[in-house]
């Protein structure tokens, strides 16, 4: 009979600890220049910090990028770091309810069409193009042709699908290659290529390609409202390192400096990534880009491009079925299949010293 | 019971039972979760039912090729021409080829095994080389493989070589060393040369075995051939494959990978028929 007891009390204790023991969220982020300072968030005790104040616990896992989104669809994480376009294409399509809580960056110049003997965009018909097919890469290239009315000339185009970890190397170690299509660092490990010119970049699409934070939205929705605070924590310790980022001369290298680190970068490396990336360092800035109406013409246009290169899935009847949903209430699509939220909320209350 | 026994003894419809016993499992759990998986989220990608697989699988072997030229008329051609433009067979052909043309190519590294086992200069030329060679991770020499044989078909199937040659090398040097000495001995006495010994004696009496050894590398040679194709390519079962990941296109990747099972399962058994039409003489030890 004490027998019993004890593991009773036993059994009471344990259940006592656990039920004590805050909510745990998973955030998995890729190596990027703008998605990298989440894993020094989390190293550096920063993540921590502002998890306490809310009463979550938050776990940060490396992933590469493809598993990333993996990951995020299967549900096996709560939170990931991906561009709007994979947010639409992938988890989005696949029915998996997603929001945007933080809007991070813009490429602006990260992603370049590169060329050999200083090709032009109209001499690339007919020739091969390596680059990640379906990917943003493709949306990059197939912009820079409609920029310059060569979307006629698109069908001549032969795209090689090449794996981004051997992007470089194919490119570099072949030189019959004349074009390839590709985000940094790898564009600046191939533009170090003898006879290799840059002739498009990001930068002349400002605002298109962006890089999010997003939760899956059952998630933020959860009854207890731990989803919410756990979006609270994330977006006030993102906005706290990035002003810690922003801070001009020394103090502001040292983070940068331990922030190239967590992905096994140097600091001029990372620099040099960041001055072609558009980030939004104040809460302010990535509200007024979240609530702008530019956003909704981006989103029409990567939605256009997902659904007529088949990236919605072969089943899916319109592009209207996978519907978007904007801060003002808006939506682009059906009203009753809104897979794709921009919440705003947050970076608002960041903006207004709330969290 | 001597259920578990060394010396039970099942019926016939009791081994066929058993034998497909994991099939059914197998499919049972994953239908299971599958519906499960719809039952929560109607537009789940990730676990296909069988009747989207069905659909996928149809999709890609009997609507036209997304960049096919004849695209326009489909609904009027023959169930053979659909085929004949669709995803499915076009990819299928592109595989098949780098497939055939790999195999071709090990014909002569069974030769140079040969060679290797029966004449002694041959053999101290090339063994250490080929014994280093075979210890190589040849996926990991990538960019250099790129320098050398560009990223077109060559590459790829000299991937395939690379990875696979050695092992097919060494192994037809080994079964020559097998022979018996007496054999060769006897076959001078009555009068062959050197290559007449080598291939009418050696080669002729292995050859069973080395046609069982290629066959034994087929998985290998896939491995090869799809990461070849899923480094850069622009068409081929792995490339459709790697596409299909952009978007978890698992209803129609899940009937790819089942295909290429099918594919493998056919070759691999023609290879034995082969083998007994070849060589009725040849009883495995």
């Amino acid at each position: 009979m004490r027998k019993f007891s004890f593991i009773l009390t036993l059994v009471c204790v344990l259940a006592g600890a656990l039920s004590a023991a805050p909510p745990s969220f998973t955030l998995g982020w890729s190596v990027y220049v703008g998605w990298d300072p989440y894993a020094y968030m989390y190293k550096s005790g920063l993540l921590k910090k502002w998890g306490d104040k809310y009463g979550v616990d938050i776990k940060v896992r490396r992933f590469d990028y493809a598993p990333s989104l993996d990951a995020f669809v299967a549900k096996n994480i709560d939170a990931c770091a991906m561009t709007n376009m994979e947010a639409l294409d992938m988890p989005a399509a696949a029915g998996v309810d997603t929001t945007s809580i933080i809007v991070g960056d813009y490429s602006n110049g990260n992603d370049a069409v590169l060329v050999r003997h200083n090709l032009t965009l109209a001499q690339i018909p007919g020739k091969r193009v390596l680059l990640v097919e379906k990917t943003v890469s493709q949306y990059l290239f197939e912009r820079a042709m409609a920029i310059n009315n060569l979307s006629g000339e698109l069908k001549r185009v032969k795209y090689v699908n090449t794996s981004d970890s051997d992007l470089a190397g194919a490119f570099l170690g072949d030189p019959s290659q004349q074009v390839a299509v590709t985000w940094k660092p790898l564009v600046s490990q191939i533009l170090r290529g003898k006879g290799i010119t840059k002739i498009f970049d990001s930068s002349k699409i400002p605002g298109e390609i962006l890089d999010l934070m997003v939760v899956r939205t059952e998630v933020l929705n959860r009854p207890d409202g731990s989803g919410q605070r756990f979006a609270k924590a994330v977006t006030g310790a993102w906005y706290e390192l990035t002003s810690q980022m922003s801070k001009p001369g020394a103090e502001g290298d040292k983070v940068l400096s331990a922030i190239a680190e967590v992905s096994e970068d140097t600091l001029s490396s990372y620099k040099e990534q960041l001055a072609t990336t558009h980030l939004f360092y104040t809460a302010s800035s990535a509200l007024e880009m979240t609530k702008s109406e530019q956003l909704k013409k981006t989103m029409e246009l990567v939605r256009q491009f997902c659904f007529t290169h088949g990236l919605l899935g072969d089943k899916t009847a319109s592009s209207d079925d996978v519907a978007i949903r904007f801060p003002d209430g808006s939506t682009e699509g059906k009203k009753d299949r809104v897979r794709l939220r921009f919440d705003a909320s947050y970076m608002q209350m960041a903006a207004g010293g709330k969290l | 019971m001597s259920v578990l026994q060394i010396h039970a003894q099942p019926s016939r419809a009791t081994v066929w039972t058993l034998s497909w016993l994991l099939f059914a499992a197998g499919l049972l759990s994953y239908f299971w979760v599958s519906r499960g998986r719809h039952m929560d989220n109607p537009d789940d990608r990730v676990m296909p039912t069988i009747r989207q697989m069905a659909q996928g699988f149809s999709d890609a072997a009997l609507k036209p090729a997304e960049d096919d030229e004849v695209a326009a008329d489909a609904s009027r051609q023959s169930l053979a021409a659909k085929i004949g433009h669709s995803m499915l067979w076009k990819d299928t052909l592109a595989t098949g080829r780098r497939f055939i043309i790999s195999m071709a190519l090990l014909l002569p590294a069974v030769l140079l095994g040969v060679h290797m086992g029966m004449f002694p200069y041959v053999g101290s030329f090339f063994l250490r080389f080929v014994l280093f060679f075979d210890k190589i991770v040849a996926l990991s020499l990538l960019p250099i493989l790129f320098i050398a044989f560009g990223i077109d078909e060559m590459a790829k199937i000299m991937l395939i070589l690379i990875g696979v040659g050695p092992t097919i090398i060494l192994d037809a040097f080994n079964l020559t060393r097998g022979v018996p000495k007496e054999q060769i001995v006897k076959g001078f006495t009555l009068g062959a040369g050197d290559f007449a010994v080598t291939y009418r004696i050696v080669l002729k009496q292995i050859s069973p075995r080395v046609l069982n050894s290629i066959r034994l590398n087929l998985k290998a040679v896939m491995i090869f051939l799809f990461s070849g194709e899923m480094i850069a390519s622009q068409d081929g079962l792995a490339y459709r494959i790697a596409l299909l990941r952009r978007h978890m296109g698992m209803d129609t990747i899940i009937p790819y990978v089942l295909w290429v099972a099918l594919l493998l399962f056919l070759i691999d058994y023609g290879m034995r028929v082969l083998n007994r039409k070849l060589h009725p003489w040849f009883q495995e030890a």
